[in-house]
């Protein structure tokens, strides 16, 4: 597959604060590249450069060939975004909203009518094309969203957290939106900090923390980088953080982590284990009221990498 | 980047058009209230001062105030006279509202001005009744004048005589030079320094002050669009911030012009105010928004929120108002070089000049200063905006 998206070495701070350092990345031709990561771990800022709307402090963003920046038109013209927040004007119609910015991208007018009538139909808003943006429900607003980001047809769509704050019924409408937009060539960058969204449609997933990227590969490659580990899930009664402490010494236990009332384990191997983890607890002023043992998933990769948990 | 800062023009004039507040500002509230202050404040045509006269001097020079000033004043409709014995009896009246100000001449005014030492007339005054006050004043010092050019008169056709006349025929010349003077003229009483009659300077007042709010809504527009996270969206599309700003400075700037070409309009048909000739105006008008952009773009930089524009902006844009003398003639004191500092004042004094002029060309001057008020602002103005956004 040829190379659309390809970041080296980026690097941004904001005052003291480094959001972003050494980031490299690629995305190709009809690839859905997930950067999942907790919020505050830098996706958004990787995103505004990759946009073209920050300058990288070092590094370099080229998109179809073509360098990336606040001024480049051309590359830009490439790239579809859909920023994390709304950004739709409330007091046009849908319609409207997308005739807008179809403009703005230079889509002549024949050409633009279409579009905006093929994306209305894409985000099912044909109903509601007429009626102001400000009066649609959360779920048809994020479609609008969408809707504008791939208006242009973009070679590359970056959507930034696209089913914050959004109902079931919709998110999974915005996922198959976006599988959809894969199998049809786009080249697609989906930040998230939900780890079923990244394992559902991503191809390759880069996990970002404290602006570094940790690691990166398809599922089944950061999966690997646990091992043969498996994760236990103890269900406690009483001092949670306690029985934490009590697991995180237990041989074998590679790294620990409390979930509400539920200690998280990542162990060698479970079978084996389990005794000395329910006897360890037993030594707290916890009870172990039930016990989960799975594989593990990006989640716990997250947890194996960055020895914390993948949520806000 | 035109073709862009044109889309982006037309979907702000879409979404200011249904935002019914920039209608307000613009159209409806300027013409309403050039309507109400000019029936509050009465024309040349209906105003009347009522006012006392008390001469304590009985001399020649006295004489040609009250048979000459005062009756020619009476004819012309302007005043309403009635004559005191002493001052007493005029600050009663005074008291009791019966008259809004009397003029004293006080005891040896004659002599005064017979000796070449010039003279001046007391007026006394009611002040919750603004308007006939200023323009008793007005009347006090326009005659005031006319003694210091009387006591001239006598001064040097005395030094001339070489003392060979005596101190009655110095009056008689003085009552002469007196009667020869020319009447205090209405003009000068109501207009002061500027030839815009009352409605017109009110009408070009409301509309240059709130032309001052019409613009703002295209700096607010830009905050607006940070806040709601479109601009993010608008930069990440193949356009520079250069041309997000130039669309909407082009927004505020159309919105400008045809508020002020309305209003215009509407206050010449509706109120019958006269702006003067229209090449002048329009130079005017296009300065006038020019300067409205630039400084509250200069101020606009200085707000991180729309809210916080809205409302530097309307404080800057009612101290330039005020200081321009949107609501009253400044007149040529004090207030007169305050006026000098707000693009309000240039405003108003460029229309004033075209009024009296026959050639539109007399507000270049005013023009000039408008563009300089524009550019002096906008400049830092577009700089603090650009590295805000960067």
């Amino acid at each position: 597959m040829s190379e659309l998206l390809r970041c080296v070495g980026l690097e941004r701070s904001f005052g003291e604060l480094k959001a972003v350092q050494g980031v490299s990345l690629s995305v190709d031709v009809g690839e859905t590249y997930g950067l999942l990561g907790p919020n505050g771990a830098g996706k958004t800022t990787c995103i505004s450069m990759i946009a073209g709307l920050l300058e990288p402090d070092a590094g370099t963003v080229t998109v179809a060939g073509q360098r990336m920046g606040p001024r480049a038109s051309a590359a830009k013209s490439e790239v579809g975004l859909v920023p994390q927040e709304l950004a739709i004007y409330p007091d046009l119609s849908a319609r409207e909203n997308l005739d807008f910015f179809a403009r703005l991208y230079g889509l002549v007018s024949g050409r633009r009518k279409q579009r905006v009538d093929e994306v209305l139909e894409v985000i099912g808003l044909t109903d509601r094309a007429g009626d102001r943006a400000g009066t649609y429900s959360g779920g048809m607003k994020r479609r609008l969203n969408i809707g504008i980001g791939m208006l242009h047809e973009p070679r590359l769509l970056i959507l930034d957290e696209p089913t914050v704050g959004v109902d079931p019924q919709s998110r999974n409408a915005i996922l198959e939106s976006v599988e959809t937009l894969a199998t049809d060539g786009m080249g697609v960058l989906y930040t998230t900090h939900y780890m079923e969204e990244a394992e559902r449609l991503c191809d390759r997933i880069g996990i970002i923390d404290q602006g570094t990227l940790v690691a990166e590969g398809s599922r089944r490659d950061l999966v690997g980088m646990i091992g043969e580990q498996d994760v236990v899930r103890l269900k406690t009664v009483g001092d949670v953080a306690a029985a934490e402490a009590a697991c995180a010494v237990v041989d074998g236990v590679t790294s620990t982590d409390v979930e509400q009332d539920t200690v998280v384990c990542l162990v060698d191997e479970a079978a084996p284990r389990l005794p000395a983890l329910l006897a360890a607890v037993g030594t707290t002023d916890a009870d172990v009221s039930g016990v989960e043992v799975r594989e593990p998933d990006l989640e716990d990769v997250f947890l194996h990498l960055t020895g914390k948990a993948l949520r806000d | 980047m035109l073709r862009a800062a044109t889309v982006i023009l037309r979907k702000d004039l879409r979404l200011r058009l249904r935002d019914r507040s920039v209608l307000l500002f613009a159209f409806v509230v300027p013409l309403a209230l050039t309507f109400v202050f000019s029936q509050l404040f009465p024309t040349q045509e209906d105003f009347e001062l009522t006012a006392g006269v008390v001469d304590l001097d009985g001399g020649e020079v006295a004489a040609g105030f009250t048979d000459g000033v005062v009756p020619a004043l009476v004819a012309d409709g302007l005043v309403d006279a009635t004559t005191f014995g002493d001052e007493a009896a005029a600050r009663a009246a005074l008291e009791d509202g019966e008259i809004a100000a009397a003029w004293i001449l006080p005891p040896g005014l004659s002599d005064g001005v017979a000796a070449g030492d010039g003279g001046d007339i007391l007026v006394l005054v009611n002040p919750d009744r603004a308007l006939s006050v200023e323009v008793a004043r007005g009347i006090a010092e326009g005659y005031r004048a006319e003694l210091d050019r009387i006591s001239l008169v006598v001064a040097t056709t005395a030094t001339a005589a070489q003392g060979a006349l005596s101190t009655q025929q110095l009056e008689e010349i003085a009552g002469l030079a007196a009667a020869q003077a020319p009447t205090v003229t209405t003009t000068e009483l109501i207009a002061a320094d500027q030839q815009l009659d009352p409605t017109s300077y009110l009408a070009a007042g409301m509309a240059v002050f709130f032309l001052f709010f019409t613009v703002t809504f295209g700096i607010t527009g830009f905050l607006e669009e940070r806040q709601q996270g479109t601009l993010h969206r608008l930069l990440a599309a193949p356009i520079g911030i250069g041309t997000v700003h130039l669309g909407k400075a082009m927004g505020a700037f159309v919105l400008g012009i045809v508020s002020m070409t309305v209003l215009a309009i509407a206050s010449a048909t509706l109120l019958g105010a006269s702006w003067g000739d229209p090449v002048g105006v329009a130079v005017l008008i296009v300065a006038g928004v020019i300067s409205a952009l630039g400084v509250m773009a200069f101020v606009g930089s200085f707000a991180r929120t729309a809210e916080q524009a809205g409302n530097l902006q309307s404080i800057v844009a009612l101290v330039f108002g005020l200081a321009g003398g949107v609501f009253f003639p400044v007149g040529a004191g004090f207030l007169g070089q305050l006026a000098l500092f707000s693009p309000h004042g240039w405003f108003l004094r460029g229309l004033g000049d075209l009024v009296g002029s026959d050639h539109w060309t007399v507000v270049l001057p005013a023009a000039g200063a408008l563009v300089a008020f524009g550019v002096v602002f906008a400049v830092p103005g577009a700089l603090r905006m650009r590295r805000a956004t960067a």
